[in-house]
């Protein structure tokens, strides 16, 4: 495992990412605009299932899903090209697994949602409303894990570490 | 190196000011600051989310969205804007140095009064002519360019917010209004 991160460190483009001045902070920009319409999308979407926002047809709230999908593009490009610049940083913390997660849920529960209430335009009730605030809660325990990485990861580098990784 | 003096902020009142009310401990408490950081994401993606879907309708996207409905999800975007101004009073009161001279950080006050005219003109102009508009009319062009203003300045509000470490001081030392 480790010696595939020290392998990554040492390619082109990871040496791109941490070395160049306006590579870096560019990908951040698009790291932000993409998380930005991906999770603003959703919460909007978790709003309207909630009930605020009535008299917009639930069945053209699709239409906002272009705009979190072109979001997660942007997102997992940049972000993954932050990714090969610290691959040991995010790798060797639960906290990134802790991300995905919360984002994987909140964007399942954004598609069951869709499935079972916006294409049949049937104004949600219970138990779908539960999943919106379920997923209100996952978008921003996104964002917390994404943001808490920048202080909770234990390296920076594989060469940071000696001896046995375990 | 000497700094020029600034006539109208002073640093060290505002880390005063930021000490006194407690603002400073919540800054630099433990996780205070990365708290506030996910505060302040937390509420750009609620401002995104309504005002920037409610931009992109006006400029004509998504139509038979109703546009007076999606209106309704301003009053969040309102709150996701107050979460941003209490974490942002945080960061900048506990240490001004890093940002009342920092060109990312003045672009991006500029562009949030430049959202903030176009919005107060938006509102005493145009919105009432869209309160007639049903979901699958036209945009009148002068709606169109308002919601084309506030989408770009916020975007770039999230840009320039972004690149803020890049310009630290001392290396950086923007004040055009210094002696």
């Amino acid at each position: 495992m480790m010696d595939v991160l020290a392998w990554i460190e040492q390619t082109g483009l990871s040496r791109f990412v941490r070395e160049d001045f306006y590579a870096y902070f560019i990908l951040l920009i698009f790291h932000a605009w993409g998380m930005a319409m991906l999770v603003g999308g959703g919460m909007a979407l978790s709003l309207r299932v909630l009930g605020f926002a009535r008299s917009t047809q639930l069945v053209r709230w699709r239409m906002v899903f272009p705009i979190m999908k072109i979001g997660a593009v942007l997102a997992i490009i940049s972000g993954l090209s932050l990714l090969a610049g610290y691959p040991a940083k995010a790798l060797t913390n639960w906290v990134f697994a802790l991300k995905f997660a919360c984002l994987i849920a909140a964007a399942w529960l954004v598609a069951h949602m869709a499935k079972v209430s916006f294409d049949k335009g049937v104004e949600p009730v219970g138990l779908v409303k539960l999943q919106a605030v379920a997923a209100l809660l996952f978008w921003v325990g996104g964002v917390a894990s994404g943001k808490l990485l920048l202080y909770t990861n234990e390296i920076l580098m594989t060469s940071e570490l000696t001896g046995d990784f375990g | 190196m000497s700094y020029p003096t600034d006539p109208f902020l002073d640093p060290v009142a505002i880390v005063e000011w930021s000490i006194d009310t407690g603002l400073f401990d919540i800054a630099y408490s433990a996780w205070g600051w990365p708290i506030a950081e996910i505060v302040h994401f937390t509420g750009l993606c609620l401002l995104m989310g309504t005002v920037g879907l409610y931009d992109l309708r006006m400029m004509g996207f998504f139509r038979g969205i109703s546009l007076a409905g999606l209106h309704k999800l301003i009053p969040f975007g309102v709150f996701g804007f107050l979460l941003n101004l209490g974490s942002g009073v945080i960061f900048v009161s506990s240490s001004p140095d890093q940002y009342l001279y920092n060109p990312a950080f003045q672009i991006k006050m500029t562009l949030i009064a430049i959202a903030g005219i176009n919005m107060a003109v938006f509102y005493a102009t145009t919105a009432r002519s869209l309160r007639g508009l049903s979901p699958t009319d036209a945009i009148p062009r002068a709606a169109r360019w308002f919601a084309f203003v506030s989408l770009s300045s916020w975007m770039l509000v999230i840009a320039a917010g972004r690149v803020i470490t890049a310009f630290r001081p001392p290396a950086w030392f923007w004040c055009a209004w210094c002696s």
